[in-house]
C-alpha cells in the first residue's frame, strides 16, 4: 500500500508522526513532511503506517493500494 | 497473564477503534467484537464542526480504515450490562458475552430543551453536521448558545457562509479554560468579524416550540431563523445504569484506564480519571485524550504494561481562522507568564507556568510544530 497525503487538509497535529515517527516529522513551520511520498510502505511499517492514517483527527491521511 | 478469549469493545469511534488497532498490533488474534449505534461506522468527529459545515464533499474524507482489523461488528446500540455474567445487551435483542470490556461510548451533546420541546439542534455526530449545514445554508441569522469551542466553531462557519450570528452565554467566551487574558483577545476577535456576544446573567432558555429563540434572565428574548446548542456534552452512560461504574463525572478509570469491575476498561470522553488527592474529578473530552486511552486500555486487556500514560493534553481549534493550540493542563489560572509575540495580530504563543505544576503553552494564530509545543520548548522567535 500506499499512502497519499492530503496536504491542504492536514493541520499540523502531529499525531501522526507520534504513531509512525519514521514515515512522518513536522517540519520547523508546522508543515507535514511524510518520508515515503509516492513509495510502497513496508511490511514492517505497515501496522504503524495504518495506525497513524487512524489517528489523524483530520483524516488527511488514505492508504492506497 | 492470560490473554481474554473474546474482547468487546462498545463505541465505534476513535477511543475504540484506536484501542482495537493497538489489540492487533500487539498480536492479539482471539475475537473482537465493536459494537456500534452510528450507521456511518469510525470517523473523525473533530472536522464536523468545522470544514464538514462549510463543505459537504469533505465527508467523502471522514471515515477511519478498519478493514485489515477483522472485527465482527454489531451496528446497533448496547442497552444494558450484566457484568456478573460478563454479557452486554443490544437494542436489536442480542447478547454479546466477553472476557474483556472496553466502554468507549464517548459523550452526547447536553440538550438545553424541556421534553417535548421539539426541535432543538445540538452538534456530536455526522448526522447532526449534515442538518446543521443544510439550515445554516438556508439561514441569515443564526443564536449559538454557548461561547466554548465548540460554539465558536460553529459561529465561525455561519459567518463565513455569510449568516448573522449572535452568540449567548453566562461567561465571556473561552474564559473556562483559557482564562481571562485570551477571552478577552478572542472575544475582539469575534466582534471584529461581525460576531454579535451576548453575556447573559444565568442560564437562558430555548424558546418555542418547535424552538426558535432564546430567553435571557431580564425577561428578553431573542430569535434567529437557526438556534443551535452548543452547551458541551454528557458521558453516554445510560446502558451502564444499574452496573455502579458510572457515576455523574462518568466512568472512573485510574492510570491504566481499569474500571472499579475486573475486566472491564473505559476510555476516551465517556472516561475520567481518578483524581489525586485535591483534584477535582473531570472529563478531558479531547481526541488526543482518547487515542491514548485507547492504547492504554489495549495493553491493560493484554495485561501488558501500559505504554505512556492515559492522558495526553493536546487540544486545538480554529476560531474565525484563528488556530489555537493548546498543550498542558486545562484551565489555566489568571494571565500568561510569558507572551512572545504579538498576541492582537495572531501571532504569539502564551505561556502559563507555576512552581509544581505543569506549564501550559498556547499557540495564538502562531504555526508552531506541535513536537515544539509538547516539549514546551518554544523560543521567542529570532
Ligand atoms: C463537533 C465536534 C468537534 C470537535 N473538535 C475537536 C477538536 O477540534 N479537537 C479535539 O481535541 N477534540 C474535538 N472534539 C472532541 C473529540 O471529537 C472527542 O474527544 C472524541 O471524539 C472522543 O472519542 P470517543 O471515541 O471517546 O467518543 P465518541 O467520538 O463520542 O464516540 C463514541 C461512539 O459511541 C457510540 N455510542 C454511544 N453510546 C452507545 C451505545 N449505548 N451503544 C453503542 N454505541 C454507542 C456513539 O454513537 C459514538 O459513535 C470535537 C467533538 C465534536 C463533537
Ligand atoms: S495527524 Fe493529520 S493533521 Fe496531524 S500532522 Fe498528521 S496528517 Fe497532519
Amino acid at each position: 500500500m500506499k499512502i497519499q497525503v492530503h496536504y491542504d487538509r492536514c493541520e499540523g497535529h502531529g499525531l501522526c508522526a507520534e504513531q509512525a515517527p519514521d514515515l512522518f516529522s513536522l517540519d520547523d513551520d508546522a508543515e507535514l513532511i511524510y518520508h515515503a511520498e509516492g513509495a510502497e510502505v513496508g511490511s514492517e511499517e505497515l501496522v504503524r503506517a495504518r495506525a497513524a492514517i487512524a489517528s489523524c483527527p483530520v483524516a488527511a491521511l488514505r492508504e492506497i493500494p | 497473564m492470560n490473554r481474554p478469549g473474546a474482547v468487546v469493545i462498545v463505541g465505534e469511534s476513535i477511543a475504540g477503534l484506536t484501542a482495537a488497532r493497538e489489540l492487533r498490533r500487539r498480536g492479539y488474534a482471539g475475537s473482537l467484537t465493536m459494537i456500534g449505534r452510528e450507521p456511518e461506522g469510525a470517523y473523525a468527529r473533530p472536522p464536523l464542526s468545522k470544514e464538514v459545515l462549510r463543505e459537504a464533499t469533505y465527508e467523502a474524507h471522514l471515515a477511519y480504515p478498519h478493514a485489515d482489523l477483522d472485527l465482527a461488528y454489531i451496528r446497533s446500540a448496547a442497552v444494558g450490562l450484566d457484568a456478573s455474567s460478563r454479557i452486554v445487551s443490544t437494542a436489536d435483542g442480542r447478547f454479546v458475552p466477553y472476557d474483556a470490556l472496553l466502554i468507549a461510548t464517548g459523550a452526547d451533546a447536553r440538550r438545553l430543551a424541556r421534553t417535548a420541546q421539539a426541535g432543538e439542534l445540538v452538534l456530536r455526530t455526522l448526522a447532526d453536521a449534515r442538518l446543521i449545514r443544510r439550515r445554516i445554508e438556508r439561514a441569515r441569522s443564526a443564536i449559538v448558545v454557548g461561547a466554548g469551542f465548540l460554539g465558536l466553531e460553529v459561529a465561525s462557519a455561519c459567518v463565513a457562509q455569510g449568516v448573522e450570528v449572535t452568540v449567548v452565554d453566562s461567561e465571556p467566551p473561552l474564559l473556562r479554560h483559557l482564562g481571562p487574558f485570551v477571552s478577552e483577545r478572542v472575544g475582539a476577535h469575534l466582534t471584529r468579524h461581525g460576531v454579535r456576544l451576548i453575556q447573559a446573567a444565568e442560564h437562558v432558555h430555548l424558546v418555542g416550540d418547535p424552538v426558535t429563540g432564546v430567553a435571557l434572565s431580564d425577561g428578553s428574548t431573542q430569535s434567529a431563523d437557526l438556534v443551535i446548542t452548543c452547551a458541551g456534552d454528557v458521558p453516554a452512560v445510560a446502558w451502564l445504569s444499574g452496573t455502579g461504574l458510572a457515576d455523574s463525572v462518568g466512568v472512573a478509570i485510574d492510570e491504566r484506564c481499569s474500571t472499579s469491575i475486573p475486566g472491564v476498561y473505559a476510555a476516551g470522553d465517556v472516561a475520567y480519571l481518578i483524581p489525586g488527592t485535591g483534584e477535582r474529578a473531570s472529563r478531558a473530552p479531547f481526541w488526543s485524550n482518547a487515542v491514548a486511552q485507547g492504547k492504554v486500555a489495549a495493553a491493560s486487556i493484554l495485561g501488558e504494561p501500559r505504554p505512556h500514560p492515559p492522558r495526553d493534553d493536546y487540544f486545538w481549534t480554529e476560531i474565525l481562522g484563528l488556530p489555537v493550540k493548546v498543550v498542558g493542563p486545562l484551565p489555566v489560572n489568571g494571565d500568561p507568564t510569558s507572551i512572545e509575540g504579538d498576541v492582537d495580530a495572531g501571532d504569539a504563543v502564551l505561556r502559563w507556568e507555576s512552581p509544581g505544576a505543569n506549564p501550559t503553552v498556547v499557540a495564538y494564530g502562531r504555526k508552531v510544530p506541535v513536537g515544539r509545543l509538547r516539549r514546551a520548548l518554544v523560543r521567542a522567535a529570532p
